[in-house]
């Protein structure tokens, strides 16, 4: 069907049967939904229009926009888009479940077979995105999606950016802090995809472990635990560091051999962790070498998706659930359950609760019996109010960085002044900076624009500057 | 597949052997195969963000025939003149949400039709207006100092838009905002659009009410490939290539602003709806070396795709360029009074209570006339 025709005919909406609610994901109410045209199930993610000062929201375009070039079997398909009704309508293939889950289900035995296989999967859909220019900058379990036939699926583009010009700055504060790579924690602006696979690790290393790796509480906590692990950098193993904006110098301690950090994991493993591991992003192995690393071509082979262990799949009648669900205004239910975490109230800054994570867990199978029908339907979002507590925090991005995130990335406009300043101050970048890979870790400081409404204050003045010309330019409303 | 033989002269002038072989290895300029006009884009793997042409939205859907731009426009036009017939206005209301209807129709639509001779816009005036308000892109884009990227994604946004919808249904000065607006967006340049309707003194509701009408109609493809990155890589590539003497590099970056400037000339015509990113960029180099008169260019083509063992490409490619630059030389600069008679017709078949509003304003023509003067 020609766009003309998609517009004219008003139909699109009657295209999808909405079924029940699904959950309430980062912009809008989820929905299970069936396309007619395909029989296909489908997630509609609803997001309001209308109210929005800035109109369309940003998040969602970005996601759009980049998921509509992206196509790929690891990364989830965006199906369509269409407004209908005051509410832009996202149509994703329908998921199951996601990582998260299926780590903290006790249940649920992992083979070194099937962490390679996860772990393949995730790196196959990483690469894919390199090789796009495309960074994700928000990897985590559970923005891996798994689908009904066990493959696993990049999903959660609404922080991915194209990277690739020499003279882009981006904001650090992405990632959830426990995949946070040790550049963006020293305030690096110019990184690269080097970011994703420090994530990928760690995922890797939760897969491992079974618990998350590396859970700091805050940003010099997160790098005080990883230095703990693996040691403090040494200029020698990362000469860049200390030129990064937020460096600061941490007391030297000796790391831990990976062998006692990972003590299950084979020689291989050890070694492809190590290397995704590297403190110098430069020296980071890139997602596709990761790929070509001998872990992935020695035995044993990585299991074949559909025979991975997953959690239960949940029941359909999840919507008679929803109801009962939001009475304590925890997370709905989604597909995946783990999603609406990020939208739980906040519970950053309550320091020392994120050890709690394993003796909930622990605790999760003495609640079932009590709580039985419940968690049978949503195994992984238990109802921490038992507790009286607060559940464990898997810090997301936190409402604070969300907040200044979202004003970084919706000013992330350097180029806007670009041919100016920026690029005077940038121009020690040569042009054959630009063919390497790592140009982007080449720190340039730019001085900020922004005034504290974080509005670029030069462009302001470009602005007012201009107005007298332009509005002569749209004077073409006589009278 | 790349300029790693070194024996072709690149340049007209004095040529510099003994570059090394591998040093271009990084570059890895792709050529790809042949098989149709649409699908040669020498540079199409070469440079980041290029990467994905071959795998693009904007390769897949929006590359057309000259025979399609031709039925679309006649399709879009079309509606609209019914619409007049039966509603006696053109004129589309357009809400946030991206629903769009006509006005309420009029019993005696056509009569009033008849009475005013409101006629509808023909094919060639609604594409005078387009370019006017294309150039308009352009003066915007300049006067906010947006890089040429966001101008040229604006300026496909436009051009793509109105595939699908005549300019007496959706008014170009709207659509145009508006398209600029989603470019700084997509493009993450953002601005708000309160800033860019205050500097403008428009209404930017308008702009925002606009948005999803246009990202609707654009399918949601919102990446969109401008020549000026291709042009980076065919000058980057002709540096290291000719191992370039100081001279030699002043030379090349001139010829490579001009080139510029060429593009940006390139992305008035409908050259971008015809042709891919890489072509366009080549026929701006080939345009700004007829200034210049650094390259042998038909050498440098003919090394670029002799490396493609395609006999075939060379000619079609050069009827591509050729195409391109006749497109390009075809381009007029539009004066208010050369729109004064366009945007009246405009006015009248678009709204239906102008009539009136024009017989009012008939009495204050002075300030009206100023209507286009920029």
């Amino acid at each position: 069907m020609s766009e003309v025709d998609h517009l004219l005919s008003k139909k699109v909406a009657d295209r999808y049967l909405k079924r029940e609610v699904l959950g309430e994901g980062t912009y809008g109410v989820v929905y299970k939904a069936i396309d007619t045209k395909t029989g296909q199930t489908v997630a509609i993610k609803k997001i309001r229009l209308g109210k929005q000062k800035e109109g369309v929201n940003f998040t969602a375009l970005r996601e759009i926009k980049l998921l509509k070039e992206l196509k790929d079997p690891n990364i989830i398909e965006l199906i369509d888009a269409f407004p209908h009704k005051g509410n832009l309508h996202l149509v994703f293939e329908f998921m199951e479940t996601d990582l998260e889950a299926v780590i903290r289900d006790r249940n649920i035995v992992l083979s070194p077979a099937d962490i390679k296989s996860y772990l393949q999967m995730t790196l196959k859909g990483l690469a894919f995105c390199h090789k796009k220019w495309v960074l994700h900058r928000d990897m985590k379990p559970n923005n891996l999606l798994i689908g009904s036939r066990g493959q696993l699926k990049l999903a959660d583009f609404g922080l991915a950016r194209i990277f690739g010009s020499p003279d882009r700055r981006f904001t650090h504060q992405v990632f959830a802090r426990w995949y946070r790579a040790p550049e963006l924690l020293f305030g690096a602006k110019a990184y690269g995809p080097a970011v994703d696979v420090w994530a990928a690790a760690c995922i890797f290393a939760e897969l491992l472990l079974r618990r998350p790796f590396l859970q700091g509480n805050s940003d010099i906590d997160q790098l005080g635990k990883i230095f703990a692990a693996f040691g403090t950098p040494k200029p020698s193993q990362w000469p860049d560091m200390q030129y990064l904006p937020d460096y600061v110098e941490y007391q030297y301690v000796t790391g831990q051999p990976f062998r006692q950090l990972f003590p299950m994991a084979s020689d291989d493993a050890l070694d492809l962790l190590s290397k995704m591991f590297m403190y110098d992003p430069k020296a980071r192995i890139s997602a596709q070498q990761a790929l070509e690393h001998r872990y992935f071509s020695s035995g044993p082979p990585p299991t074949e998706p559909a025979l991975l262990p997953r959690p239960p799949p949940k029941r359909d009648s999840l919507n008679s659930k929803v109801s009962d669900l939001n009475q304590w205004e925890g997370p709905t239910v989604l597909s995946p359950p783990r999603k609406s975490r990020r939208v739980m109230p906040h519970r950053e800054g309550i320091d020392g609760n994120t050890y709690q994570v394993d003796k909930v867990d622990e605790h999760a199978d003495e609640i079932k019996p009590a709580d039985g029908e419940r968690s049978e339907h949503v195994p992984m979002s238990l109802d921490f109010s038992v507790f009286g507590a607060q559940p464990p925090s898997r810090p997301t991005i936190n409402s604070v960085d969300r907040s200044h995130l979202k004003r970084k990335l919706d000013l992330d406009h350097y180029c806007f002044i670009r041919g100016t300043q920026v690029l005077a101050e940038s121009s020690n970048i040569s042009p054959h900076s630009r063919q390497s890979p790592n140009f982007f870790l080449k720190e340039v400081e730019v001085t900020p624009f922004y005034d504290r409404e974080g509005k670029c204050t030069l462009l302001l003045g470009k602005l007012l500057a201009y107005n007298k010309k332009l509005c002569k330019y749209f004077d073409t409303n006589p009278g | 597949m790349g300029f790693e033989n070194k024996n072709d002269a690149y340049m007209s002038g004095s040529r510099q052997p003994g570059s090394q072989p591998g040093q271009l290895g990084s570059l890895s300029l792709s050529l790809t195969p042949l098989r149709a006009n649409r699908e040669y884009d020498p540079i199409a793997d070469y440079h980041h963000v290029m990467a994905d042409f071959l795998t693009s939205t904007h390769r897949a859907k929006w590359i057309f025939s000259p025979q399609d731009l031709k039925e679309k426009y006649k399709a879009a036009n079309q509606r609209a003149r019914q619409a007049l017939e039966k509603y006696g206005a053109t004129r589309m209301e357009v809400d946030v949400d991206g629903s769009w209807s006509y006005p309420e129709p009029q019993p005696d639509a056509k009569e009033i039709v008849e009475k005013h001779s409101r006629k509808p816009l023909k094919i060639d005036e609604e594409q005078l207006l387009r370019t006017f308000y294309e150039f308009k892109i352009q003066d915007v884009c300049d006067a906010f100092k947006f890089p040429r990227k966001i101008q040229a994604t604006a300026l496909i946004y436009f051009k793509r838009f109105y595939l699908q919808w005549s300019v007496m249904e959706h008014h170009p000065k709207d659509i145009m905002l508006t398209c600029i607006y989603a470019a700084c967006k997509a493009e993450e340049n953002h601005v708000s659009a309160e800033e860019l309707g205050k500097a403008i003194e428009q209404d930017h509701q308008m702009i925002l009410n606009n948005e999803m009408l246009v990202l609707q109609s654009l399918g949601f493809d919102l990446i969109v490939y401008a020549p000026y990155r291709a042009l980076e890589g065919f000058v980057s590539v002709m540096e290291e290539f000719i191992e370039a003497n100081d001279e030699q590099l002043q030379m090349l970056q001139d010829l490579h602003e001009t080139a510029k400037v060429e593009s940006d000339k390139i992305m008035l015509t409908d050259a971008s709806l015809l042709f891919p990113p890489g072509q366009l960029a080549l026929a701006a180099l080939y345009r700004a070396n007829e200034v210049h008169g650094l390259l042998d260019f038909e050498r440098c083509l003919g090394s670029l795709l002799s490396r493609q063992q395609d006999t075939h490409s060379i000619s079609e490619l050069t009827v591509s360029l050729n195409t391109i630059c006749s497109l390009v030389s075809k381009l007029v600069t539009l004066t208010a009074t050369d729109m004064k008679h366009v945007d009246r017709k405009l006015k009248l078949c678009r709204d239906p209570s102008s009539h009136d509003k024009s017989k009012k304003r008939k009495h204050r023509s002075k300030e009206s006339s100023n209507e286009f003067h920029a």
